[in-house]
């Protein structure tokens, strides 16, 4: 009896490993293998919508994607100029702006100040947020009649009459960009909080002493040390605003007349509204192919492999 | 004279001064820090604040005009008639269910596994990895077509399932699957800083591998745990996207879709859609102001250290 737990206990301590990573692997196998696959196979059929009937049609999605009218290297199709423009415009100066304000704000909470807890809890909140309900949340804040936008404008004497923000396209984009910074800058503040945690303090003392300047310092000392997470926090940033649906979906629905419309609007509103799943995969495929391509370019710039410190 | 040094002792105190730092130019820096952190706080709490006090009006109160900047007549009637006539208290229960049983499953399989990732060198083990970072940047909103696909159609069990579309179960393996990568990687990273001398102890002390890992191991991972669980939670309770994919009633639907749904109406009834959003921000902004530590050391954890 002994024997047999005992030998039973060494046979388990030997799957240890296997039972361990098993389901994990197995689980993560099919998130990237099975969906994925499933994605390229979907591109290259068209799906009846009424019927769910598939047709094969080869790269013919791609080339709609692409070109007008489907003809491969004929004039290119206008919508996808368009909304590459808005997910650019949309993604760079959310990023930027955040990345600065993050930056901006970091550095100030990285002094020992009095309460710098409460003030860091302050404001990483707004991330936690469901997204949908930051978007309605500056929706109401834009509202031409009601919102405290407006309000405090008018109210203050900035302006004289209300401005109509969600109503004009590019008004439209920038009070989208303004929710996307809000909502993710806390982020970045967390992010590059913790990197320049890891400056060394003596290294600091050592500038002073030399007279370094403020820049110098910063350029010498500070940004060698933040520089991986720079590269993170902006990794990260950007493939999740190229990706993020919540904010535009609610916020804009992609209008007035498009002009908010960037690619994962515009990928959820072909493959699920207009139910052309085939279309809708194959700009699936475009985008991770652009997502992938992105990370690389960032980590050759900012140098280091994504597993090494 | 006397008084005077008093105050200014007492004024270097409160703003963390040495007595040896320079006098003008630090308080200077000092309060300009201040006044810029609190312009900050200030500005990124207005909106948070307007919708709060936009679920605490009358709806009449929202549509008055000149708008008020505080509840004249505070009411928690939007409250109560959401859970009376749309069904909100469905979709905090869906909610619930669905973030809750993610994390569990996120939590259990990313300790185990990350436990293994960083202690034992295995056959593929640097090749595992590799997929779980890369799984990690996949878009998942590119991949809402197959999802939608495979839900609808499930491969295998679906003779036995029918569609798996409008249920909680297609939330919670798609869930997983995207929360999965990121909490084995925490706990990996947070494994990597637990001595060895531990496990070492365990063995002389004869407990098995398993034991081991159960009586010595898992009390010390207690933050990283905790980090693991709040994020998954955090995450799926607030995602979107795929709810909005894979669902169609209120059998499956969660709070973010319940509140987006008041903006299918013909016109939006402020004052009780900022009541939903409240509902559905809580345990955001109470994991925010309680657990803020768990929630900075895991995302540095599973993002910085790589």
């Amino acid at each position: 009896m002994a024997e047999n737990t005992r030998s039973l206990r060494r046979r388990l301590d030997r799957l240890f490993i296997p039972l361990t990573v098993g389901p994990t692997v197995i689980w993560i196998a099919g998130i990237i293998l099975y969906p994925t696959l499933q994605l390229l196979w979907s591109s290259l059929f068209y799906t009846n919508p009424i019927t769910q009937q598939k047709q094969f049609v080869g790269l013919d999605n791609f080339a709609s994607l692409l070109f007008k009218h489907g003809h491969w290297f004929g004039s290119v199709n206008p919508d996808i100029v368009r909304f590459t423009k808005h997910t650019v415009i949309y993604v760079g100066f959310s990023v930027t702006i955040s990345f600065l304000l993050g930056l901006g704000i970091a550095m100030l909470l990285n002094k020992d100040l009095k309460g710098r807890g409460w003030i860091r809890t302050a404001v990483i909140v707004p991330w936690i947020l469901p997204y949908v309900m930051s978007g309605l949340m500056w929706r109401w804040m834009f509202q031409t009649q009601y919102g405290a936008i407006n309000g405090v404008l008018v109210g203050g004497g900035v302006i004289s009459k209300q401005i109509p923000f969600l109503s004009d396209g590019t008004l439209a984009m920038i009070a989208l960009i303004i929710a996307d910074v809000w909502v993710f800058t806390p982020f970045i503040i967390i992010i590059l909080l913790a990197g320049l945690q890891n400056v060394p303090e003596q290294l600091y003392d050592a500038a002073e002493v030399d007279g370094a300047s403020r820049w110098s310092r910063f350029r010498n000392v500070t940004y060698p040390f933040l520089k991986p997470s720079i590269l993170v926090a902006l990794t990260i940033r950007i493939i999740f605003d190229i990706r993020a649906l919540d904010l535009v979906w609610v916020m804009t629905h992609g209008g007035p007349g498009k002009s908010t419309e960037v690619w994962a609007s515009w990928l959820y509103r072909t493959a699920m509204v207009f139910g052309d799943t085939g279309q809708g995969a194959a700009l699936g495929v475009v985008m991770l192919a652009t997502t992938f391509a992105i990370v690389a370019v960032l980590y050759q710039v900012f140098g280091g492999t994504p597993y090494e410190t | 004279m006397s008084t005077k040094t008093d105050t200014m002792s007492r004024l270097r105190r409160g703003l963390n001064l040495n007595a040896e730092d320079e006098w003008p130019s630090v308080i200077r820096e000092r309060l300009v820090a201040y006044g810029l952190l609190g312009l900050y706080v200030v500005v990124v709490w207005f909106p948070i604040y307007y919708i709060l006090i936009t679920s605490l009006k009358a709806p009449s109160e929202t549509l008055s005009f000149p708008i008020t900047f505080y509840p004249h007549h505070p009411t928690v009637s939007n409250y109560v008639e959401i859970f009376q006539n749309r069904p909100f208290g469905t979709y905090t229960l869906n909610s619930l269910i669905v973030a809750g049983t993610t994390t569990i499953i996120c939590v259990t399989l990313g300790t185990l596994s990350g436990y293994t990732f960083s202690r034992y060198d295995f056959l593929g083990n640097k090749a595992l990895l590799l997929s779980i970072i890369a799984a990690r940047m996949i878009p998942p909103i590119a991949l809402i077509v197959p999802f939608f696909e495979i839900m609808s159609h499930p491969p295998l069990i679906g003779g036995l399932t029918g569609t798996l579309y409008d249920t909680k179960i297609a939330l919670i393996l798609t869930y997983t699957f995207f929360n999965l990568p990121f909490a084995v990687w925490i706990m990996k990273n947070y494994f990597d800083g637990v001595p060895n001398s531990l496990d070492e102890q365990a063995q002389v002390d004869g407990c098995s591998t398993w034991e081991g890992f159960f009586k010595i191991i898992l009390p010390v991972a207690k933050p990283g745990i905790a980090a693991t669980a709040i994020l998954a939670f955090i995450f799926s309770w607030n995602e979107f996207v795929f709810a909005l994919v894979l669902t169609s009633s209120n059998v499956a639907q969660t709070l973010p879709i319940g509140v987006s749904l008041f903006v299918a109406d013909d016109f939006i009834d402020w004052a009780h859609l900022a009541a939903g959003g409240m509902i559905a921000a809580l345990p955001g902004i109470l994991f925010g102001l309680f657990f803020q530590r768990y929630i900075v050391s895991g995302l540095t954890q599973g993002a910085v250290k790589e």
